[in-house]
């Protein structure tokens, strides 16, 4: 009966928390030292999947804004890259059919574009819609409506690479050596397909621009579109539009719901992850940062147990087991995983801001992968703290006071 | 020097399992930093390794154009004015575009293929497929291509004989060669000049994408790029054959981010192992502070406790170094063999020496920041 209650005051948890607690902070400025190993591990995790998920998103960014459930395209646009359209007709066809509400055609094409400061040309996509259509769910493109009627008049992108130069209404440059007049701006940011960033102008606009651009370009008109987006009625079912229109439809083109793991957005994603080495190098680059934090809370562990050696000896000889022992370093674990994650992640919170702004890409903190790191981060604190506490169950308390 | 050194080495060496943890340590943050730079070296030679299959000197190229895939054209004029240049032996018009690729085998997707062309008269490249006369032959002949046997696997089959289609015509492979796309190509083919107006139609042959120059043998390069920037106008850029490989490097590596990745990376792995190395010092200071004390106390300088920390520092920053090249060694190994030769990361004696350099810097910078303490030491504060 005795040794159930010791048993259970020894797993009490309220019990341990003080030692583990006063063991960390014992030493000041060492457990400030050992929160900052933890923290740049977690720092260096949240760096490369950062980068790996930054990458991914961004090019799915401008998709996820396409304000419509289902979306055509030609069938050789197997990814955003492909200049491939599709003729315009396919959306009047429908239009016919039960469910749709209405198909916005969308005008995608890259152009030169000079920065008015340097005078240098580098490559932004322009889309282009008729404005009276609402083919992005973009609040601040909506806003510009009435500016966007202007002839040669466009929003340009606020998180354009800085090679553009600046980004505010009022600037006049050239576009496809033509002059171009900027009205607003939006954000939406870069992908590989955009080049150096993005422009939005009506349809009449896009003519202008692209219409003819000499004997080395491909000639555009209104006969064909580069994305079909189409609104479905309040209640129509997404699954069965697909179908009926990609039976009915023709074969130039492609009908896929724009949500859903066979969506339009989905299947984006998967070719850059299954056409580029992304997802190999930052893996491997991640997973080296989690053996890195091992090694550092393994050291800070060690240097714990090292220093506390003759009182774990005495802890042992009063009679304490190596569970109780085990306990503490563990919670410590714990401790400095909880710790070391909060100044880590904040930090990575800032830089990811920072990232963002240099490089235009898209740096999204979700909670599921704060969570994920959190978890890894925990596992590392585990792993190094069950490694340093097997020198202190081997100990022999007479070994310790004797030597 | 030898007591001071032995001083170092036996602080390090007192807690065996501590060092082994610290050289560990370095020697992640060491291979962190090879990983990173690896990568960024395989991406940015895997944009222009093809450049070293061109069989020319100097290159023309519009000013407007940032990188080969993408060209702006530019009058085939300014050729024949360059071949009037002394030291100029030969130029050679190259056009290039993409052209949808239908896949021969089922399910017969399109892909878009990217297309060198140019007179099969010219040497434009050194590939051996290519200069023999037969080969010259097959290119002459109407709607038949060399292909790249290094295009990815969606395009389909590469076999000599095989017929499908670009941009909607018929087309036959007659014969293959090795040289891959670089980033922005997938696959690419070779075809006559005269098969490139049938295919990328309208496209005239009178305005040249690249422009390949030979020099006569002996001829001075640097004084041929300035004659010809002298004599051409501003409407074409002359660059040397390593010139256009860093202007179509530099555009890749910012306009894909990686150079900014990659570098943080660096960077990131650099400041950890920092901390890694600042820990395993400042536990060594705090053990031993009562021994720097005495050292004081009997009369030592500052400068020698300093030495011994920064000694420390440079046996833990050479102890964690090799293990850590070695391992990337190892790693870049794995790295080849998992992407399939796609990533070709190879190791150069510029970056063991970089590195080494910044492993050094990285154990040197903490042994500073660490040594403040036993420093400020006043023996009598500690006993």
């Amino acid at each position: 009966m005795r040794r159930v209650y010791d048993c259970f005051v020894n797993f009490t948890f309220l019990k341990r928390v003080p030692l583990a607690w006063l063991n960390l902070t014992h030493d000041r400025k060492r457990f400030v030292t050992s929160l900052g190993g933890v923290a740049f591990a977690v720092l260096l995790m949240f760096v490369f999947t950062g980068f790996m998920n930054a990458l991914y998103d961004s090019q799915i960014q401008l998709l996820t804004k396409l304000n419509g459930e289902v979306i055509v395209i030609n069938r050789l646009k197997n990814n955003m890259f492909v200049p491939a359209s599709f003729a315009r007709r396919r959306l009047y066809q429908v239009r016919a059919f039960e469910g749709v509400a209405d198909a916005y055609p969308f005008y995608i094409s890259e152009g030169a574009w000079k920065n008015p400061e340097t005078g240098q040309s580098f490559s932004v996509r322009t889309l282009a819609f008729n404005l009276g259509d609402p083919v992005l769910s973009l609040p601040a493109v909506n806003e510009y409506i009435a500016e966007l009627q202007l002839p040669n008049a466009a929003l340009i992108d606020t998180r354009v690479r800085p090679e553009i130069g600046p980004t505010e209404a009022g600037i006049v440059s050239e576009l496809a050596d033509r002059r171009i007049r900027i009205v607003g701006t939006f954000e939406l940011g870069t992908d590989f397909a955009s080049g150096n960033g993005n422009l939005v102008m009506s349809d009449v606009n896009f003519l202008r621009y692209f219409a003819d651009r000499g004997p080395e370009e491909d000639t555009r008109s209104f006969a064909t579109a580069d994305l079909g987006v189409v609104k479905l009625k309040p209640g129509a079912t997404v699954e069965k539009v697909v179908a009926a229109l990609q039976q009915a439809l023709p074969a130039d083109v492609l009908v896929l719901p724009r949500d859903g793991p066979d969506g339009f957005v989905t299947r984006e994603r998967l070719y850059w992850q299954e056409n580029t080495n992304i997802g190999f190098v930052f893996t491997l680059l991640t997973t080296m940062s989690f053996f890195v934090g091992i090694i550092l809370v393994y050291q800070i562990l060690y240097t714990d147990v090292a220093d506390h050696w003759a009182e774990y000896a005495t802890l042992k000889a009063m009679g304490y087991s190596n569970a109780y022992l085990l306990g503490v370093v563990l919670q410590e674990a714990g401790f400095l995983s909880v710790l070391g994650f909060l100044p880590g992640f904040a930090v990575s919170y800032l830089l990811y801001n920072a990232a963002a702004a240099a490089t235009g890409l898209f740096f999204q903190m979700t909670s599921e992968r704060v969570v994920n790191l959190f978890v890894a981060t925990f596992v590392m604190c585990l792993v190094s703290g069950v490694v340093a506490v097997r020198k202190v169950q081997s100990t022999d308390p007479a070994e310790v006071f004797g030597g | 020097m030898g007591r001071r050194v032995s001083v170092a080495w036996m602080n390090l060496l007192h807690e065996r399992t501590r060092l082994l943890v610290a050289i560990a340590g370095v020697a992640f943050a060491v291979l962190l930093i090879f990983m990173n730079l690896g990568f960024l070296g395989a991406l940015t030679a895997t944009t222009t390794n093809f450049y070293e299959q061109f069989n020319a000197d100097l290159f023309l190229s519009s000013p407007e154009t940032l990188e080969v895939s993408t060209t702006t054209a530019f009058p085939r004029e300014r050729l024949y004015q360059a071949e009037g240049i002394p030291g100029v032996s030969r130029v050679m018009p190259l056009y290039s575009g993409y052209v949808l690729w239908r896949n021969p085998d089922p399910p017969h997707t399109s892909r878009a293929m990217f297309v060198w062309a140019y007179n099969p008269d010219d040497p434009v490249f050194l590939m051996p497929e290519l200069e023999t006369p037969s080969a010259r032959r097959i290119l002459q002949q109407p709607n038949v291509v060399f292909y790249d046997l290094r295009s990815r696997p969606d395009f389909g089959s590469s076999e000599i004989g095989t017929v499908t289609e670009a941009a909607r015509r018929q087309v036959t492979i007659g014969g293959n060669y090795s040289l891959g796309g670089g980033f922005a190509a997938d696959g690419t083919l070779i075809m006559s000049d005269q098969n490139f107006v049938r295919y990328l139609s309208p496209r005239p042959l009178d305005l040249v994408d690249t422009g390949l120059i030979q020099l006569t043998p002996g001829a001075n390069p640097e004084r041929v790029v300035r004659a010809l920037e002298q004599a051409l106008p501003a409407d074409v850029d002359v660059y040397t054959k390593a010139g256009i490989m860093l202007r179509d490097q530099t555009y890749w590596i910012s306009s894909t981010s990686i150079g900014f990745i990659f570098g943080l990376g660096v960077l990131v792995s650099f400041v950890v192992g920092i901390v890694i190395v600042y820990q395993i010092l400042y536990t060594d200071i705090r053990d031993h502070l009562p021994e720097y004390a005495t050292m004081k106390a009997m009369g030592y300088r500052n400068r020698y406790l300093f030495q011994i920390v920064l000694q420390e520092a440079l046996l833990l920053a050479a102890m964690g170094y090799v293990p850590g090249l070695i391992v990337s060694l190892g790693l870049y190994e794995l790295t080849l063999n998992a992407t399939a030769g796609s990533l070709p990361v190879q190791m150069n004696l510029s970056r063991v020496g970089f590195v080494l350099v910044l492993t050094i810097l990285m154990c040197s910078v903490s042994g500073l920041i660490s040594v403040r303490k036993a420093l400020s030491t006043d023996p009598a504060e500690v006993f």
